[in-house]
């Protein structure tokens, strides 16, 4: 008996906190993929209604390409449903499936997986809905139905901000490198523009081996402070921003080493601003998920795209024009 | 005031079972009054109720001291006065000896646990028992009757005017029942009252004043050891006469089926026994608690490393390096301690009976529930099992029924050999009776059996020849035509003194 | 004979203190700046917060249970110290509000357990999953920036060239070890993990002994949030991912059993330190993170094996 009514008051207990989680996080119009019903209602009044489904929406670059996304439907007009597939190839599958079966016209997503969203995104063009992806492609993307690609290169970012490490250092040094999972696109691509860079300047040593740090702040900085005290370093180059405030939290403010990021998130500019930091480059996420945006309607209206590769261009973020970005 | 304590009108209802029906109990100060009646009588229910483990159904009262009673956790028991020795509950054994018999009331100096004070008195405690232990040392290094002797001494030093103790010598031997009784008489001349609950009639009619008889959740009746015979108390617990408490059952002896030779332990607890058995006969090993009689018995079936020996199963020799090597020649070791060695408390009849024998109930390779359920159902009923059905749970059948289960799980083996090691520990006289009868059975058909026990009425009983063991030596044997108890003793003790 | 008994018991019991010390001097040879101060300090920064919450996870485990909340509980209680750090309040209010923040969490669990007969497993497995959640909801998924320069600077200074989150530590193992070998509180904490049913009937009121082990790890967990956050300089929702599997792996490596009732303090600080040498001394080398923990997956079932069979060997 006591049990039943204890079990009974947990659940009461954890069904008032999902109501009160869908309530707040209610400001973006995320819908969960449950909750697709009262879009569809409002649906027929004839505006286009597009999805846009996130790998995640727990870092602020994320968080960047939700109000992208958002800014540019609100000011084209269109209806537009955010969903988070939490990191999960499984998840983002049924969730395109069941856009697709509750008619939305095109459908934005970041693949979890490259090659895993492939047959899930060609069935839904087949279905007859328009489908982008942002932020990154799937494997061999024109195959798989999709119309179009808004993306950054994260050769092209790598390649950005190693260049930049360079002209700072004189073009020799010795330098570290942290990175993100070995396993992901993101660590692999940005790596390869890195090495593109040092190709050219013979100068620059890696004195270790890159560190993976899981994208990490505190991990990234015991590294570096075990580092520190092994090495002589004239650069710490960071896959990220939240790694490169570690590594700027174990060397101190001004310590004279150039230490960068990559993404562009308010935790790095705040780094940059107090020195401990040297500068980032910007990915913008929103603008991303705008031209992504900007480029379904297009589709839908019938029109045609100039490109059906968008690349938004990086930013190289340092101290003289920190105050632009935040 | 002539009762310390009184139980009136109690009863107790778990879901499906009424396991008090309006019982009584009324406890003098000073006296040993002991609990009787075969398992799910209802004592233990009784007793847990008093404790406050369970709550007693609405109705019925209990007077402590004159004043009404209730205890809604074993701690208000306790601050009450109340303290009980539980039957085969097992001690922390990861903790000290004077960590255990402190724990729940730790000794305290300015708020902080007073280790000295709590060893000091911890050790002239174990002394007084005459146990020779460090209160420093770990439980898991003691034995299991050294453990119990603990246990004892935790709830004897508990100030405290009523003393349950559930089966107290069940697993400890002549030697220390006679350490304990001369405590129990301490505290009856200090106005201590004691509920004295076991199946060992020799210790009721020696230690108990009065004895309250149960039987099936029903107060049967109070009368006084000097008035009872052991035959009335029988009949009053059974509901009918059994006339005889060791049945004897003849059978022919063969060859011999079973042999260990000059067998000695890696860790030297058992250094240099040899025995045999043969085809129909019932060997006992006998000895004090420590003489290394469940520690020879384990050595032969693989369980610990021997550092010597020899093994021949049918005149042959086996190499035994883990209990999978003598299973298969036919050989079934019963263990001392069903809890922890015999049981999967939380499976079911059926599962617990399947265990072992688990090839016999195979069809193409697969397991045929169908098939282990009419074995378990045939065992249930050759042995006398009560339990409602072959899915009760093992864990909430009473110990007698367990141990039937532990012996049924080998059985559907068809083992030759079959060592058992304490079988009838903590169970009723019922219980006892059916496991003695199918011991008998056994030889009949031509089975040999060796049984350890620490009861020698028990041993002297049912066995054909005995064999004594003592400080893990061979120390004697005695052929059924000359036993006597003080014989058997002499040897349990030979090379002490 | 007995002799030699002993010493295989005592070498079990500090067996891992020899490890520890084995795999100092091996470093050291290998690449003597290992064993410099500047490098000792290090060791000692990296190994504070997670030796705070082994000590936590000591307790819970020590009364049978098991804590995979902590690592979440960081993340959220830091998040909480973030916000509430920035200038706006004085220091005391982040890091109260933290430790009480963490201090709910373990709350919940403790009920989950010993009142809702919950496996321990399951039930933080629960809040672990939601109170992840909760900071990223709070946080709205970003980092969250802007923690005042004294805040920033609990974890950034110093005492006599001490960091100050190695003292955070060291005041946490010295209470820690006080209540658990001294106190009738810490003697009862054993007696529940060593066997639930005889501290009951010894008259323990288990329920609020096991409570209170899961309360201690997650005020210890706010505490960690709050030292996180001024250590990174950010709150960041998704921090501390998996801390309580470095807890848990401190505290079996220092020898508590995971079956409850064993465990000594100073195990569990060697275990931490073993922990992060090991992290510390392959950085130095220069060693990939990939085999980081192949190294520290070996050390854990190394450590088990050898607890195990220690005390098969008793019984």
């Amino acid at each position: 008996m006591k049990k039943k009514k204890f079990l009974a008051l947990l659940l009461t207990g954890a069904m008032a906190l999902a109501a009160l989680t869908g309530c707040s996080s209610g400001t973006e119009t995320t819908t969960d993929e449950g909750a697709g019903g009262e879009t569809a209602a409002e649906g027929g009044d004839g505006t286009y209604r597009i999805a846009l489904i996130q790998q995640h929406q727990t870092n602020a670059f994320q968080i960047g390409v939700t109000e992208g996304a958002q800014a540019k439907a609100d000011e084209l007009g269109v209806e537009l449903s955010i969903l988070s597939a939490d990191q999960d190839a499984a998840k983002q599958i049924s969730q395109i499936e069941q856009c697709v079966s509750e008619g939305y016209d095109a459908i934005l997503f970041e693949p979890v997986d490259p090659d895993g969203l492939r047959d899930a995104a060609k069935a839904a063009a087949d279905a007859g809905v328009i489908m982008i992806n942002i932020v990154s492609a799937c494997t061999d993307w024109e195959s798989a139905g999709i119309s179009a690609v808004s993306c950054g290169d994260n050769v092209k970012a790598g390649e950005n901000e190693m260049q930049h490490v360079a002209d700072l250092l004189g073009g020799e040094g010795n330098i570290a490198i942290l990175t993100g999972p070995s396993s992901t696109t993101d660590t692999t691509a940005r790596l390869e523009g890195y090495r593109n860079i040092l190709a050219n300047y013979p100068n620059m040593t890696e004195v270790v081996a890159p560190a993976d740090c899981e994208w990490d702040t505190a991990q990234a900085q015991a590294t570096v402070e075990s580092w520190l005290s092994a090495y002589d370093l004239d650069a710490i180059v960071c896959q990220n921003d939240g790694m490169a405030v570690g590594a700027g939290n174990a060397a101190g403010a001004n310590s004279g080493i150039v230490i960068t990021g990559l993404d562009g998130t308010p935790d790095g500019y705040e780094a940059i601003k107090d020195g401990r930091i040297t500068g980032t480059v910007a990915q913008d996420g929103g603008m991303m998920a705008s031209s992504g945006v900007e480029a379904a309607v297009t589709l839908l209206e019938g029109g045609t795209l100039e490109n059906n590769l968008i690349i938004a261009d990086s930013v190289w973020v340092d101290a003289s024009n920190v105050a632009d970005y935040e | 005031m002539e009762y310390i304590l009184e139980m009136k009108d109690i009863s107790k209802t778990f879901p499906g079972v009424k396991a008090l029906d309006h019982v009584q109990l009324q406890v003098r100060p000073g006296e040993v009054h002991a609990l009787m009646g075969e398992n799910g009588a209802g004592k233990s229910t009784l007793m847990k109720i008093l404790m406050g483990i369970y709550s007693k159904d609405p109705g019925g009262e209990i007077l402590f001291d004159g004043k009404p009673y209730t205890a809604t956790s074993p701690k208000e028991a306790m601050d009450m006065g109340v303290a009980m020795i539980h039957q085969e509950l097992n001690p922390i054994l990861d903790m000290t000896v004077y960590e255990n018999i402190f724990v729940g009331r730790e000794l305290r100096r300015n708020g902080l646990v007073d280790k000295k004070a709590e060893i000091e008195q911890a050790q002239q405690l174990i002394e007084e028992c005459g146990l020779h232990v460090s209160p420093k040392e770990t439980l898991r290094n003691l034995t299991v009757a050294q453990c119990q002797l603990i246990e004892i001494i935790k709830a004897i030093s508990v100030n405290a005017k009523v003393i349950i103790m559930d089966e107290p010598t069940a697993a400890i031997t002549d030697r220390e029942v006679e350490l304990l009784f001369g405590h129990i008489r301490r505290l009856k001349e200090k106005g201590v009252a004691i509920i004295y609950i076991s199946h060992r009639m020799a210790e009721i009619f020696s230690i108990c004043d009065r004895v309250s008889v149960y039987r099936d959740g029903q107060y049967i009746g109070t009368g006084t050891t000097k008035e009872l015979d052991e035959g009335q108390l029988i009949k009053m617990m059974v509901g009918r006469e059994i006339t005889d408490v060791y049945p004897k059952l003849e059978a022919d002896i063969g060859e011999v089926v079973f042999e260990a030779k000059n067998i000695v332990r890696a860790d030297n607890k058992v250094k240099g026994v040899s025995l045999s058995v043969r085809r129909g006969e019932i060997l006992g090993i006998g000895g004090l608690v420590g003489a290394g009689r469940s520690e020879l018995v384990e050595g032969i079936f693989g369980m610990h490393a021997l550092s010597q020996g020899e093994i021949l199963v049918h005149g042959k020799p086996v190499k035994v390096s883990s209990p999978e090597d003598i299973i298969k020649e036919g050989v079934a070791l019963i263990t001392e301690d069903r809890k922890v060695t015999g049981l999967n408390l939380s499976g079911t009849v059926n599962d617990n009976i399947a265990m072992v024998a688990i090839k016999k109930l195979l069809t193409h390779g697969l397991y045929n529930k169908g098939k282990a359920r009419r074995a378990s159902e045939e065992y249930i009923e050759k042995l006398n099992i009560k339990t409602p059905s072959v899915d009760q749970i093992v864990g909430n059948l009473s110990g007698g029924n367990q141990q039937k289960i532990v012996i049924a799980k080998w059985l559907l083996n068809d083992p030759d050999i079959i060592i058992l090691d304490e079988p009838t520990r903590g169970i009723d006289v019922g219980a006892k009776r059916d496991i003695y009868l199918l011991l008998g059975n056994l030889v009949r058909q031509g089975k040999a059996v060796i049984m350890i026990s620490s009861e020698i009425p028990e041993l002297m009983g049912i066995c054909d020849r005995i064999m004594v063991m003592c400080e893990g030596n061979y120390s004697g044997e005695v052929s059924r035509e000359e036993f006597s108890q003080e014989r058997i003793m002499t040897l349990a003790s030979a090379i002490k003194v | 004979m007995k002799e030699t008994r002993r010493a295989k018991a005592l070498i079990s019991e500090y067996f891992i203190f020899v490890i520890f010390i084995a795999l100092v001097v091996v470093l050291t040879c290998l690449k003597p700046s290992f064993i410099q101060p500047s490098n000792l300090v290090n060791i000692l920064k990296q190994a504070s917060i997670n030796g705070i919450l082994a000590f936590g996870m000591m307790f819970v485990i020590i009364a049978g249970g098991f804590d995979m909340s902590v690592g979440s509980t960081v993340a959220f209680t830091g998040i909480l110290a973030a916000m509430l750090g920035q200038g706006q309040y004085p220091i005391i209010v982040p890091l109260v509000v933290a430790m009480l923040g963490g201090l709910a969490v373990g709350i919940i669990n403790g009920v989950g357990v010993s009142v809702g007969n919950l496996p321990p497993f399951i039930m933080t497995l629960g809040t672990m999953t939601a109170v992840r959640g909760l900071a990223l909801l709070i946080s709205d998924g970003k980092p969250i920036i802007g923690i005042s320069e004294p805040y920033k600077a609990v974890a950034a200074s110093s005492i006599f060239g001490i960091p100050m989150l190695a003292v955070f530590l060291v005041i946490i193992i010295l209470i820690c070890s006080f209540v658990l070998s001294k106190t009738v509180y810490g003697r009862r904490v054993y007696a529940c993990g060593g066997n639930l049913l005889a501290a009951q009937v010894s008259g323990i009121n288990t329920t609020r002994i096991r409570i209170s082990t899961f309360a201690i790890a997650g005020l210890l967990a706010g505490l960690c949030g709050f030292l996180m956050t001024s250590r990174v300089t950010i709150g960041q929702p998704t921090a501390a991912e998996s801390y309580e599997m470095d807890a848990i792996t401190a505290c079996v490596v220092g020898g508590v059993s995971m079956s409850g009732g064993v465990g000594k303090p100073w195990g569990v600080v060697v275990g931490c330190l073993l922990i992060t040498v090991i992290a510390n001394g392959l950085d130095i080398m220069g060693v990939s993170s990939h085999w980081q923990k192949i190294v520290k997956g070996l050390i854990i079932v190394l450590a088990v094996l050898i607890d195990v069979k220690g005390k098969s060997k008793k019984r």
